[in-house]
């Protein structure tokens, strides 16, 4: 069966890098990928993956927005057999005494209601397939204390993992497995809006001295979209150099 | 731009970091002496001595900082 991957939240660096390695040894796949006026950032795959990489510009901070979209995979494109959402607004390093309220409604349109949405969208085919992968990215924070200052992060990253136990267990008899990987802090462009002394003293405080990178993390969400990972589902799987441990 | 105001930028800084309006701040004032004051917090009173000053701190540079005087002559030194 060929593969089709959903992915949301493709231009971001962790996105790309994932494309490049699931499409690397598939020319039978076909990836999905959803953008938010950033498609240009998926020219360079389209051209080296010609036809196996299908651009939707769509503003999952929009409900309406989020269901036409739903709707147009529907009736234009293979029903996904992966679906992997790593949409995040960049964390921001914030007290509580100045909680934006706004913004946060807005992540959790992205990162929560839209996974919602999506999941019950694409769930029923992977169930009626009895297969199907379910992929979320969480972060370190969620596991143990997290750091002071990013309360609305951690609130949509919990809200994730809350959902990827719940599915996990609703599909496992399906075959369809629902993880999340939680990487620490990785040097992306995700890291814009955070001041380089926090990313710097991040680097210095992990156990192996340095951020997680893209490169760091997608092998280990390659392997829990795996057909390997088959018995592997509701995990958490921390990707921190040591940095958290479950 | 003299000390003195480089040190009343800095504790209108520390005021809104703490959240606390009559906190008052001296060349000697450390992180003993504010409770909240831990490395976190450190790295965010840098953050915003930074966009105040329009300067932009090493992790080396900030490491040996042992109180506000030591922080003021940083400063200084980049402004």
């Amino acid at each position: 069966m060929p593969y089709t991957y959903l992915i949301t939240g493709a231009t971001s660096d962790v996105g790309r890098a994932l494309i490049e390695r699931l499409l690397a040894d598939a020319p039978d796949a076909t990836v999905l990928a959803q953008g938010c006026g950033d498609l240009e950032k998926l020219a360079d795959l389209c051209s080296r993956f010609p036809g196996q990489v299908r651009p939707f510009d769509v503003d999952l901070s929009d409900r309406a927005k989020v269901d036409t979209f739903v709707q147009l995979l529907a009736a234009s494109a293979p029903a996904p057999t992966h679906f992997i959402h790593l949409p995040a607004l960049p964390v921001v390093n914030a007290k509580f005494k100045a909680f934006d309220q706004t913004r946060f409604d807005r992540d959790l349109e992205i990162q929560v209601h839209s996974a919602v949405r999506i999941c019950r969208a694409v769930l029923p085919a992977m169930a009626k397939a009895k297969f199907g992968r379910v992929l979320f990215i969480q972060t370190s924070y969620t596991i143990g204390c997290p750091p002071k200052n990013t309360a609305a992060y951690v609130m949509a990253k919990s809200a994730l993992g809350g959902l990827v136990k719940s599915l996990a267990v609703e599909y496992a008899r399906f075959g369809v497995t629902v993880n999340c990987v939680a990487p620490s802090m990785m040097e992306t462009n995700f890291l814009k809006d955070t001041p380089d002394l926090i990313v710097q003293a991040a680097a210095e405080e992990n156990p192996m001295g340095r951020n997680a990178t893209p490169a760091d993390v997608v092998p280990a969400m390659a392997f829990l979209l795996s057909d390997e990972a088959r018995f592997i589902t509701g995990v958490t799987l921390p990707v921190t150099g040591g940095s958290a441990i479950v | 731009m003299t000390e003195q105001e480089i040190l009343s930028a800095v504790q209108d800084i520390f005021r809104d970091n703490f959240d606390d309006d009559s906190l008052e701040i001296t060349r000697s004032t450390c992180a003993d002496d504010i409770e909240d004051w831990d490395s976190l917090e450190q790295i965010n009173l840098l953050t915003a001595i930074e966009k105040k000053f329009n300067i932009k701190f090493k992790l080396a540079d900030v490491r040996g900082l042992k109180d506000v005087g030591d922080l003021l002559d940083l400063v200084a030194r980049m402004v």
